[in-house]
This record gives structure tokens, C-alpha cells and sequence, in this order.
């Protein structure tokens, strides 16, 4: 591995693939309980990432599937990510737009994958309720969590369903 | 009739004695007067005329017959009396002479005589010719059987012409003479064709008789095994099909013809020839040639390397063909002359006999290539044949299935047979084709075979006239075949296209079973079709491995036996493929330079200052290594380094290589003695002055060195050990703290050490350390004191028996454990160890994909795993079946596979 580190830190020319195999090799040398990502093809730049949502929440036992797009300024600026399954959440709009702050204008070039995917999944169980996309969302958290459960397991596809619907 | 009856009769002939007098003689019917005619008048003779011949006749009929009874054959010598003359005149010529006309209600004397010689036969012969033939014939009594046979039956058909020659032919001959006197033509030609008509006729009917008499299909079988035991003697057969035993001593051939002819000839003259005895000896010719073959033709000319078929037909010409007329001659056939075209079609039978035969054996042929050359040339001849290739193909396609293809051949076997096809089926069709196709299993089975390219390569890298050759035709995994192959000069085709070759007077066309897109490749040699066994790709992948391994173990510093190997492959496979393996070749060739730089530095500038400990001062023995060997990276470079012995100091050689195009190499970390570790200190700073600043990564497992040994008694040199074996023992020596234990329990005791305490020495594991003790057991080095305590031998003379044994067990074992350990880790290894990483790529896929058959999960796998994923879908598929055996995943059938539901 000495080889590929002195090579980024002499170029500085590495290219976003690069960068993302690395990234590849990591998550798959440490997997992360809960989380997956794996790119689409051989050019890397769009990936699907898997989560399950986290224990004691409303979200505990499902599994969301996200689409991640990275482009050419990748690490130095964010990827986008979208909720590929129907989600019910204060911070996530109808189409699967997320409002986070760290995909926005906190984004560092020292977070990677992994840890975009950990604070999705934490968001999930602790949502940003001052600045909501889905504003009866974030109105139903604390006023009646039994609905909210509701919503959001009426809201909820399987990936099987996803598939069959010709996602 | 008893002999008073015949005196009797002699004096008083009594016609009913014999069934040939069908009238009484005394009373001659003299016939009726007819109504209206004068009674009794002696010239009343129109109206009884029919009755008074038929009455003379009837007198002469008996007189006739009973002369011609063979019954009473006795008295048959007797000369005709008159009375008798008349008789057989007045029916042969005369009036009584039967009509061949409308009305034949009377008998014929010929007609009679045949059928009394018929009832003759059956009565006294046939009886005597059954009871020959009913017995069970045995093979060396049948010649004698048809001797005897044929003898009784010309006595016989003596006994029958003879009367009819002297009775009744002369009167025929009289006969047809008053029929044709008026004749125009040729009187005499007329009468003879007459008479011998009658003749023939006769033994015509006497030879139907035999014939019928005898049982036909033993007969025939008899004399077509006699024709085929002449011929066997003719021809001096052994190996007869029969099972005769053919004497020592040849029997003389003449004396064999001989009696081969008169019987024939004899046989014929009884009636025993014609079709029936043609239809035998087609037989006999049959088996004739079988045997022939079988006998003569089947040995192959190992040593003059010869083929057979030459001779063959030759015989066929000048042996067999006479033989065949000489028979049909005895046989009287029709046309006793051999046509060419029948000549030629027997040589072609012979050659498609003899090319089955080989056929059968084309497999032991191709094995003892090339002193089998001759039957292959017979093969080639044969080839030449309608349906001979399709035969030759689907019988050596079965035989290399039921002998070759199965688990129990080696590798190395099937490749030294491959290549023994290839050059025997070159010779037997230069176009190739043949080859293709009975190839196309071999190759594809080979392709299943895991360690055929390793073979493949390391037999091209092996060095033929090396003295220790013979070691290497009885290891079992280099290919003795392949090597030579690969010393033999290269062939480059001058000619660039065979088939625009106007002035090629050689030139064939391809054979029409070519297909159409067929192209012979140019390049011919074995190697070529060793090498394209592959895609390129894995076979350069299979090269970079055993190559790297190779050039790491290499002795020759020139290099040569690899430059050349490369250049090859290069013509084969296209040089673009292969950067990795010239730069695997250009780094140690570099090394040398570098190292020579590097020493000669050294040398100018720091003489005698690298080694802070001298071997005098420390002790009793000292590990003095020579050559040992590290490699080290830098950014793109590792670096093996040498150790060359200049004096007592040690000295370091390196080999330096660029590590991305190298195979992943060994690279267990431990630590090594402090000289070398100056040592390879001082190499790396000169080496960044030399190539500004680029690091050296030590790969010290790939090392190899050259260390002197000092003992109490004795001192000893070991060359070639690996770094591991090295720090180990270095290990052994006297740390400065603890050498006044040393000197306080006296100079004969030496150091020991267990296993943890080395291992916690040298940060080595633990299979590392114990191997090197073995090997040093093995040298009677150390030994074992206690469990997982070694000791050093100081002195020999205190070595025990034991210690002997010991030693010799664990030479045994260190050397199979020298065996198993290679500088490039092997395919197996590497999946091993990365496996989890593979299992969590395959589960991530699988997740974020969904479902995938293997072939995309393979080229996924090859694209996104750092470093590549050098395997291929059957390593997959082993993958996923362990995954599915702990129920991460699960089969979708068809060779698709998803993540198993909790």
C-alpha cells in the first residue's frame, strides 16, 4: 500500500476512480454492520449504497436503497444522494432529495462514503426537525409517533417492490 | 450271387437275376393279327412292325443293359461278344436307338447307363464317403482327407467312364458319323463335338453325383483351410490365424506347391473344382491377406524407420497374385490371368488391412514417436484411402479419451503425449487439419488442468544441458519434451504466405475435410501450440508468477535462457502484453548495474567501517552472511540484494523491483541480523543518492544468502539459505548481555533457545521459526534438548545417534517444507488470505445490485478489486458456495445468485 499513497500524494492527479476504489477496498476490507455500497459499473461514479434502518426507531428492521452520484471534483465537493426507496421523513422530500447539512455546505473533503452513509442512518433516527422538507413529518415526530410509525410503513417498499415496479 | 449262380448263369443266361432284363428273352412277342388280316401269315409285318422292335429291342435292351450292369462288374473285362455288339449297335445306331424327339417314352442307353452308374454310387460309395466326412475332421488331417477322398472318387469315376468310353462311345462316334455324313461342314470337327458332347454330359452327371454326395460346407471349409495352410507354408508364415505351429525349420515350398496343385488339379478332374472350390479359395485368399499382414506387416520397423507398405504391395504383386493364378489354373478357371485393376484393388485391400490394424495401435505409435516413424507412414498411405481419415479420427479420439484424458495421467504426461501428436500428425498430414481436430479434446482437457501452464513455462525456462537433467525427467512437473522443444534454434517461416507461393513445386491443396475459414498457422513449432493453449491474458498472468519466481532463484546473471523465452512469447502473443514480464527482466538486469555502482561506491569511500562487530569478537561461531538477500520498494521498486563473500565482511547485493508489475510476493516480516541491517541501511542511502530519493522496501523473505558457520571444532559454509534460516540461527549467537553465561558454563555448552524466545527475537512467526530450526537439525546445527528448545551443536564429537536420526528426519521434512515455499505466492494462497475481502465485495454486490449471474460477478470483481482479481469464474463459484454454506447468499439456479432473506 505504500505504493498507492505515495503515488496520490505526489500527483495530486489521482482521478475520482482512483479515489473510489480505494474507498471500495476499504468499506470491503472493514465492512460497516448495516451499511453497503457497491457501484453500478465499471466507471464508478454512480454507486448504490443499502441501509438498514437503525433499532428503536420507527425506521428499525427496514432496508433503504440509495443512489449516489459523484462527480469530477470528488472529494472536494459532495456527492449526491438520493433515497431510491419511498421514505417518510422530516428531511426528506417525496423524490428522495435529503436535506443534510454535510451533503450541502458543510461537505469536507475528509468524509468519504462510509461516513456520508453512517450519518444518513443516524438521521434517520434523529431527524432535523427545525429545517424539514416534509413538514407533516416533522409535525407528527413528537405529536403522535403511532401515526408516524404508520405513515411511514405505509410509505415504505421493499426492494423486491421497487424492483417489480420497474425501478 | 453266390458263385454257383454265376456258373449257372455263364452257361445259361437268366435274365431275371438281374433287374436289367425287363423281358424274358424266350418269348418274343410277335404281336397280334390285326382284324381283318389274313391270321399267321409270316408277311403280315406292317401291322406288327411297331411290336416286333419293340420286341428286338426289348431282347437287345436286356442284352445291352446286362453286359453294362455294374453290378456284375466281375465279368466286365470280358471283351463284347458279338451278341453284345449287336445289341448296343442296334441301340446306340440302329433302329432301337431312342428318339430325342416328341415321344421319349423309351429309355435312352446313355440315359440308363448314367442312371445305373447314379444307383452304383449311391449304393456302394456314398456310404464309405459319408462315414469319411462324419468323423470330426482334424486340421492336420485334412489334407490326407482330401487326398484320400479324392483318390476313392477318381477309382470310381474310372470304374464308371471306362465302360462308357469302351462300350458306348465308339458306337456313338459311328452314329453321329451316319448323321453328319452329308454334312458340309468339317465331318471330323462335327462328330468329335458330337461324341464329346455325350462324353461331358456323362461326367457331367457323375460329377453331380460326387458333389451331392459330399457335405457342401465342409467340403469347401476343408479345402479353404487347406488353401490357406498352403499358402501359409508358401508364404512361411508364423502367426497363423489358426493356431497352427509353425515349425522351426522351414518346410521346403516346392514340395508344398506340389501337392497343393495335384490336389487341386486332381480335385477338378473329379469334379470338385468350379465354383463351389472358387468360392473356398476366395476364402482362403481372405484370410490369406489377414495373415499376411498380421504376420509380416504388422511389426513395426523401430529401427530403420521404415514403412511397410512398399513391401506390401510388392507381395500382393509378385507373391500373392501367382499364387492366385496358380490355383485358378489348377481350378481351371474361366480367366486365370489377374487384371490390374483387380491388382490394384487387392493392394488397397491389403492397405486398408493393415491401416486398421495400425490404426488400433496409432496411440502406442504416437507414445514411442519417433521410432514409430514407420507405421505412421504407413498411416499416411492409408490416409490416402476413402473414409480412411474419418476411421483414423473417431479410433484416436477413443483411444486418447479411454487412455490419456483421465484423472490418473499427470499433467506433464499428457502434455509430453500432446506433443508427440503434434509432431507424429504433422508427418502423417502436414496440412494440419487432422491434427485440429483430434487435438481439440487434448487441448481442451489441458485448459481444465491447474498446473498446466505452470508446467508449460517452467519446462520452457529449464535448462536442457544441464547436468542434473536427469534429476528433472523423473520430478514429475517439468516436461523434459517441452524443454528440448525450447532449446532447438527458432524457426522463422521465410516464406510469408504458403499459398501465394507460385514457384512452391511442393504446394498441395488443403484436404477437402479442411473447413472453409481453415488457416494453417505459420508458425509450427511445439511451443506454438502450447502457448495458444490459453487466452492470452491468464497465460501471461500464469508467466508473470512463475517468471517472477524464476528470475528471483535465477543463478545466471546474464539472464539469458529468460531474454530469450520473452522474445518468443513476444512473437506468439504480441509484445503489447506483455510490459510486466520486460519489466520484471529489465529490473534485475538493472540490479546488477546498480549494485555494481553501489559497491564501488561503498568501496571509495567508507572502506571497513560497515561492520561494527568483527566474527573474531563475538565469540565462538559466527554468521557471516555472504549473500543475503531483501527486497525493498520504493515508490515502484523493490530490491533483492546479494551478498557477495570479499573478505570476512559481509556484503549485500540488490535486486530492485519496480513492484507494480511484479506478482505479489512474499513479504513475512521479521527481523534480521544487525550486520545486515547496517548493511541494507547503507545500500538504501546510496541508492536514493543514485536514483534521487526513491525507497527501497525490504522484502527479506525473498533473500538469499551464503553464511560460514564457526564452531568449536569445526567450520562450515552453507550457500543458498533463505533470510528466515539465516536470522535464525544468527539468533543462536551470544547476545551481549547474556555471554558471560556463555563463558561461565563452559566452552562445550552451547546456546539455547526456545521457539518463543526466537519468535519474540526476530518478530518472526512462528512457521517461519520452526522450519529453520528443522532445517538447522537437519544440518546438525542445533538440536532439540527439550520440547520446543533447541541447542546449539557445538561440538560433533558430542553429536549422538540421536541427534543423527534427528537430523535426518528433519532434513527430510525441512526439505519438503523448501519444496512448498516460493517467492511468488501462489493463486491458492492469495484467494485464501484475501477471502473475506472477496466474501464482502460479493455480499456488497449482491445487496446493491441485486441478483447476478457468476460471469458478472467475476467481471465486476476483476474491475473493481484493488490490485485485480486474478481468478476466474470457477474460484467465484467456489466463493459462493462456501457463502452459501454459511447462508449469506443463496443460488437462483442458473448460475445466478442473490443475498439470502434473513
Amino acid at each position: 500500500m505504500a505504493l498507492s499513497t505515495g503515488t496520490r500524494a505526489n500527483g495530486g492527479a489521482a482521478t475520482v476512480a482512483q479515489r473510489l476504489q480505494k474507498e471500495l477496498m476499504d468499506i470491503m476490507t472493514h465492512p460497516t454492520p448495516g451499511i453497503t455500497a457497491f457501484p453500478d459499473d465499471e466507471n464508478m461514479t454512480r454507486w448504490t449504497a443499502t441501509i438498514d434502518g437503525p433499532a428503536n426507531t420507527p425506521y428499525a428492521s427496514l432496508v433503504f436503497k440509495l443512489s449516489m452520484e459523484f462527480g469530477a471534483t470528488y472529494p472536494y465537493a459532495p456527492p449526491t444522494v438520493l433515497f431510491k426507496t419511498p421514505i417518510y421523513h422530516p428531511n426528506v422530500d417525496m423524490s428522495g432529495r435529503i436535506c443534510l447539512d454535510i451533503l450541502k455546505d458543510k461537505w469536507s473533503a475528509v468524509f468519504n462514503i462510509g461516513t456520508v452513509l453512517l450519518s444518513l442512518q443516524s438521521l434517520l433516527g434523529e431527524p432535523n426537525n427545525a429545517s424539514p422538507l416534509n413538514g407533516q413529518a416533522a409535525e407528527l415526530w413528537d405529536k403522535d409517533p403511532a401515526e408516524y410509525q404508520r405513515l411511514v410503513l405505509a410509505r415504505h417498499k421493499t426492494p423486491e417492490e421497487l424492483d417489480a415496479g420497474g425501478l | 450271387m453266390d458263385h454257383a449262380t454265376h456258373v449257372f448263369a455263364s452257361v445259361f443266361p437268366v435274365p431275371s437275376l438281374s433287374h436289367t432284363t425287363p423281358t424274358p428273352v424266350a418269348t418274343p412277342d410277335l404281336g397280334y393279327t390285326a382284324p381283318d388280316v389274313s391270321f399267321g401269315s409270316p408277311f403280315t409285318q406292317n401291322a406288327g412292325g411297331a411290336q416286333q422292335r419293340a420286341a428286338k429291342r426289348l431282347v437287345a435292351w436286356s442284352t445291352a443293359t446286362r453286359f453294362l450292369s455294374l453290378h456284375e462288374s466281375h465279368g466286365r473285362s470280358l471283351r463284347r461278344s458279338r451278341e453284345v455288339d449287336g445289341a448296343l449297335h442296334y441301340l446306340l445306331v440302329g433302329e432301337g436307338k431312342s428318339q430325342d424327339g416328341e415321344a421319349r417314352e423309351e429309355e435312352g442307353l446313355v440315359e440308363w447307363y448314367t442312371n445305373e452308374a447314379r444307383i452304383h454310387f449311391a449304393g456302394s460309395v456314398r456310404p464309405g464317403l459319408r462315414e469319411l466326412w462324419e468323423k470330426e475332421i482334424k486340421l492336420r488331417d485334412a489334407w490326407d482327407l482330401l487326398e484320400k477322398m479324392q483318390r476313392m472318387l477318381e477309382q470310381i469315376q474310372a470304374l464308371y467312364i471306362q465302360p462308357f468310353n469302351d462300350h458306348i462311345l465308339p458306337f456313338l462316334h459311328e452314329d453321329a458319323s451316319s448323321i453328319t455324313i452329308r454334312a458340309s461342314r468339317d465331318v471330323q470337327a462335327v462328330e468329335a463335338e458330337l461324341v464329346e458332347g455325350a462324353k461331358a454330359k456323362f461326367a457331367r452327371d457323375i460329377h453331380a453325383a460326387f458333389a451331392h454326395s459330399l457335405p457342401r460346407k465342409r467340403f469347401s471349409k476343408t479345402l479353404s483351410y487347406i488353401l490357406y495352410d498352403a499358402g501359409c507354408r508358401l508364404f512361411r508364415f508364423y502367426n497363423r490365424h489358426d493356431g497352427v505351429e509353425t515349425p522351426s525349420t522351414p518346410e521346403p515350398t516346392r514340395a508344398v506347391r506340389e501337392r497343393m496343385t495335384n490336389l487341386l488339379s486332381s480335385l477338378e478332374r473329379v469334379g470338385l473344382g468350379g465354383d463351389n472350390a472358387q468360392k473356398a479359395f476366395a476364402h482362403a485368399m481372405n484370410k490369406l491377406l489377414d495373415t499376411f499382414i498380421s504376420s509380416h506387416y504388422l511389426k513395426v520397423d523401430w529401427y530403420s524407420k521404415k514403412p511397410v507398405v512398399p513391401d506390401l504391395k510388392s507381395w500382393i504383386e509378385n507373391g500373392f497374385v501367382p499364387l492366385v493364378e496358380l490355383v485358378m489354373e489348377c481350378l481351371r478357371c474361366n480367366d486365370g490371368e489377374v487384371q490390374p485393376m483387380q491388382l490394384k484393388a487387392w493392394q488397397e485391400m491389403g492397405l486398408v488391412r493393415l491401416g486398421r490394424a495400425r490404426v488400433e495401435e496409432l496411440f502406442n505409435f504416437v507414445i514411442y514417436w519417433d521410432r514409430s516413424l514407420g507405421a505412421i507412414l504407413d498411416l499416411k498411405e492409408y490416409l490416402k484411402l476413402n473414409g480412411a481419415k474419418e476411421h483414423l479420427r473417431a479410433s484416436f479420439s477413443r483411444q486418447v479419451s479411454s487412455r490419456l484424458l483421465h484423472p490418473g495421467a499427470t499433467t506433464t504426461y499428457i502434455l509430453n503425449v500432446y506433443i508427440s501428436i503434434i509432431r507424429a500428425f504433422h508427418r502423417l498430414e502436414p496440412k494440419g487439419v487432422l491434427l485440429q481436430s483430434v487435438a481439440r479434446p487434448i487441448r481442451r482437457y489441458l485448459k481444465e488442468r491447474e498446473d498446466t501452464a505452470r508446467i508449460i513455462i517452467s519446462s520452457l525456462l529449464i535448462d536442457v544441458d544441464d547436468e542434473n537433467s536427469g534429476k528433472f525427467t523423473s520430478s514429475g512437473d517439468l516436461s523434459y519434451e517441452i524443454a528440448s522443444e525450447m532449446s532447438k534454434p527458432f524457426a522463422h517461416s521465410e516464406a510469408a504466405d504458403d499459398e501465394f507461393n507460385w514457384n512452391d513445386m511442393d504446394w498441395q491443396p488443403l484436404p477437402h475435410d479442411a473447413s472453409p475459414e481453415y488457416k494453417k498457422s505459420k508458425v509450427e513449432d511445439v511451443i506454438y501450440f502450447l502457448l495458444t493453449l490459453w487466452d492470452r491474458e491468464d497465460f501471461i498472468n500464469e508467466l508473470k508468477n512463475i517468471l517472477g519466481d524464476h528470475l528471483l532463484r535465477c543463478q545466471d546473471l546474464e539472464y539469458q535462457k529468460e531474454i530469450r523465452l520473452l522474445e518468443l512469447i513476444k512473437i506468439r502473443l504480441g509484445e503489447d502484453k506483455l510490459q510486466a514480464c520486460e519489466v520484471m527482466l529489465r529490473d534485475v538486469l538493472e540490479s546488477r548495474r546498480i549494485n555494481d555502482t553501489i559497491r564501488t561506491a561503498a568501496m571509495a569511500s567508507t572502506p571497513h567501517n560497515q561492520n561494527p562487530h568483527t566474527p573474531e569478537g563475538r565469540g565462538a561461531r559466527t554468521p557471516q552472511p555472504h549473500r543475503p538477500t531483501t527486497s525493498a520498494p520504493s515508490h515502484h521498486i523493490l530490491s533483492t540484494p546479494r551478498h557477495k563473500p570479499t573478505s570476512n565482511e559481509p556484503t549485500l547485493n540488490a535486486q530492485i523491483l519496480s513492484s507494480f508489475f511484479w506478482p505479489i510476493l512474499r513479504d513475512d516480516e521479521f527481523r534480521v541480523p544487525a550486520q545486515i541491517e547496517s548493511l541494507q541501511k547503507a545500500y538504501e542511502s546510496r541508492f536514493e543518492r543514485i536514483k534521487g530519493m526513491r525507497k527501497l522496501r525490504w522484502m527479506n523473505a525473498l533473500g538469499d544468502s551464503t553464511i560460514t558457520l564457526e564452531f568449536e571444532d569445526r567450520k562450515e559454509e552453507f550457500a543458498g539459505l533463505t533470510m528466515w534460516q539465516v536470522s535464525v540461527v544468527y539468533a543462536f549467537q551470544p547476545q551481549p548481555s547474556e555471554e558471560w553465561v556463555g563463558k561461565g558454563k563452559g566452552k562445550s555448552q552451547g546456546v539455547t533457545r526456545n521457539v518463543e524466545q526466537l519468535e519474540e527475537m526476530l518478530d518472526m512467526d512462528e512457521g517461519l521459526v520452526r522450519q529453520a530450526l528443522a532445517f538447522w537439525v537437519g544440518k546438525s546445527v542445533l538440536r532439540l534438548t527439550s520440547p520446543d528448545t533447541y541447542t546449539v551443536i557445538e561440538r560433533l564429537s558430542s553429536a549422538t545417534t540421536a541427534d543423527d536420526n534427528a537430523a535426518a528426519a528433519a532434513s527430510e521434512l525441512a526439505e519438503v517444507q523448501a519444496a512448498q515455499t516460493t517467492t511468488v505466492k501462489s493463486q491458492a494462497d492469495l484467494l485464501n488470505e484475501r477471502k473475506d475481502v472477496y466474501m464482502s465485495f460479493v455480499i456488497g454486490m449482491l445487496t446493491n445490485q441485486g441478483n447476478l449471474g457468476v460471469q458478472r460477478i467475476l467481471m465486476m470483481m476483476r474491475m473493481m478489486v484493488q490490485g485485480g482479481f486474478p481468478f476466474g469464474p470457477e474460484e467465484v463459484r467456489g466463493l459462493l458456495g462456501e457463502m452459501e454454506s454459511t447462508e449469506k447468499v443463496v443460488s437462483l439456479g442458473g448460475d445466478v445468485w442473490g443475498i439470502k432473506k434473513m
